[in-house]
């Protein structure tokens, strides 16, 4: 037996996992429909799939969410997991999953999928014949992608950097770099049963002033990881950042490079998607103005060229969504879709030179770290500031970078830290920005920055 | 001079956190941030380590409230803290209430400064402030 195979076996002998049959699972993935695979939906797809965001303790309330959706028109739908199961506490999700059920009260933000276990959810995947992506947040997903996979849900988010800088205070990172390699493994063998299941990273990370070059060499490495572990359909992620030409350029950036990236490591025959989420900041407590901010993310999205649209709704604000404001934006969101037409098309040479020349740079930085494999080179840069994601909570990050946003509102690095930004690159964004403020004032513009549509 | 700072309790929200560590720099202060979700020992034995003479706990998500309430207890089981000027600011209360009924209350927990949704700014202001106040005595 292989030694994953029997760190399989231990993870799926759990107390919280009702006999996991592996032969039935195999025969299962293996005789799957193909509507369920995202990976064949992009292969054969003539419009953006619009996917929108959810998870409710039951299965009653998640079946009853679903068929909303599909009554709204939705091409992808979501199973967002609750945050008990996200960080491995099976018994109190059960409990806050009875007591959901009993009261008719919701306990739990999310589905625990652990706990339903996969021949129940199976049920209602199949039922509705429709890719589900699976949403979660987790560093130990090894129990969580097997019930998944389990249950028909072909898509899986997230990854050992997205899933901990944003989230955690001190998850080790060592750790979540090997989960996760455990999670890209077990998806590279179950691709080969059928059509490839599809990992996703997660782009927006902080969703607070996060500047392009950042988000990109994480969605590049995340993509390097999953590849080189015999992934083949990757989607690559970042979340509307306030300016319109920015976005457009970072989808060009990221396009390009992720193709490029990934024939230099000989994984070119992966198929590499692009996924753009609706603003992710802080949204406006009027809910009328909620709906064209995700209008508009819809026509950016567009513009970017974006493969999928991950979607908000009016109630963003407030809390977590009701069904009804839920399929409201899907329904809203494909009626954009379908008459955006003749879109321009527009490119900023100067801007695309810049940002390229920066992710390069910092991959540059991270292959020349001399640790022998990628995950440990990714870890060491992490740790040596190379790579700084702002506001991240997590104490590895090193939060030297400083980042505010221009006129035009693009997001600018005033301040490099220890990350590699060529010094050509670092003038040029100096230059957009008024920096003859003191730090005051600077400070009361990140302020102003960060809550820029509100 | 120097500040240990954090955000108390199990909050994670980090925004301000930075901000502040921004700010107390830019004011020329030698900052130890303890980052989010920071337990109330953690102040002090920071506070014992770097020999602070400030600690600035902030809070968002109100759970000040219940902290706030083990701090002497707890001060008092340190030694050499009694000159350390304590500091509390961010949203400190859970749902809502008025600045003139929470800032008695944080007073009596044991806090020299109390900014209840004060801006950043004003309330480093007043840190500031209060510390050439004293050094005048």
């Amino acid at each position: 037996m292989s030694l994953l195979q029997e760190e399989r076996e231990i993870i799926l002998n759990n107390e919280f996992v009702d006999t996991f049959d592996f032969a039935e699972v195999t025969e299962f993935v293996k005789n799957a429909s193909k509507d369920l695979f995202i990976s064949h939906r992009f292969k054969n797809k003539d419009k953006m799939l619009v996917q929108p965001r959810g998870g409710f303790p039951t299965y009653k309330k998640q079946f009853a969410l679903n068929e909303f959706f599909v009554e709204a028109n939705v091409d992808v739908l979501p199973l967002t997991i609750d945050s008990n199961t996200r960080l491995n506490d099976y018994a109190t999700a059960r409990k806050m999953l009875r007591l959901s059920e009993e009261n008719d009260v919701d306990m739990l933000n999310g589905y625990p999928l652990v706990n339903h276990g996969y021949r129940t959810t199976r049920k209602m995947v199949t039922h509705f014949n429709k890719p589900v992506s699976l949403r979660h947040g987790t560093p130990d997903a090894r129990l969580l992608i097997e019930t998944a996979i389990a249950s028909g849900i072909f898509e899986i988010e997230g990854g050992p950097i997205t899933y901990l800088l944003p989230y955690s205070k001190n998850f080790p990172l060592d750790k979540a770099f090997l989960y996760w390699k455990y999670v890209e493994r077990v998806c590279a063998n179950y691709s080969e049963l059928n059509e490839p299941i599809n990992r996703e990273s997660f782009g927006p990370l902080t969703a607070t002033l996060v500047p392009p070059a950042i988000t990109i060499v994480i969605q590049l490495l995340e993509m390097l990881l999953s590849l080189e572990e015999g992934v083949k359909s990757f989607s690559v992620s970042f979340a509307q950042n306030g300016s319109m030409i920015q976005d457009i350029v970072t989808g060009a950036v990221i396009k390009k490079l992720a193709k490029s990236y990934a024939e230099q490591i000989g994984c070119g025959d992966a198929a590499i998607h692009l996924v753009y989420h609706q603003w992710m900041g802080a949204f406006p407590s009027n809910r009328d103005y909620a709906e064209q901010l995700i209008n508009m993310s819809t026509v950016i999205a567009a513009m970017v060229g974006a493969d999928k649209i991950i979607t908000k709704t009016r109630e963003e604000a407030v809390g977590i969504p009701t069904k009804e404001a839920n399929a409201k934006t899907v329904a809203n969101t494909q009626y954009t879709l379908g008459i955006l037409n003749g879109l321009p098309k527009v490119v900023d040479e100067e801007e695309e030179e810049i940002l390229t020349l920066e992710v390069e740079a910092i991959m540059e930085a991270v292959f020349n770290d001399p640790a022998d494999t990628l995950w440990r080179k990714v870890f060491n840069s992490i740790k040596n500031g190379i790579i700084d994601v702002p506001f991240s909570p997590h104490i590895i990050n090193h939060n030297e970078m400083i980042t505010i946003r221009d006129a035009k509102k693009n997001i600018r690095i005033i301040k490099r830290g220890n990350v590699p930004i060529p010094d050509r690159c670092y003038e040029y964004e100096k230059s957009q920005c008024d920096l003859t403020k003191d730090t005051t004032s600077i400070v009361n513009d990140i302020v102003r920055d960060i809550g820029i549509m509100q | 001079m120097k500040v240990v700072t954090g955000v108390v309790g199990n909050d994670i929200h980090v925004v301000a956190n930075r901000l502040i560590d921004l700010s107390l720099r830019a004011r020329g202060f030698e900052v130890f941030n303890l980052g989010v979700n920071t337990y109330l020992e953690e102040f002090f034995d920071a506070a014992v380590e770097t020999g602070a003479e400030i600690l600035l706990i902030s809070s968002l998500n109100g759970e000040a409230e219940g902290w706030g309430r083990e701090v002497k207890l707890l001060k008092a089981k340190y030694k050499d803290l009694d000159n350390l000027i304590m500091m509390i600011g961010g949203n400190l209360v859970v749902g809502s209430g008025s600045a003139e009924d929470i800032v008695p209350k944080y007073k009596n927990y044991g806090f020299d400064l109390v900014c209840h949704q004060v801006d950043l700014n004003t309330g480093l202001d007043s840190l500031e402030e209060f510390i050439q106040q004293r050094n005048k005595k």
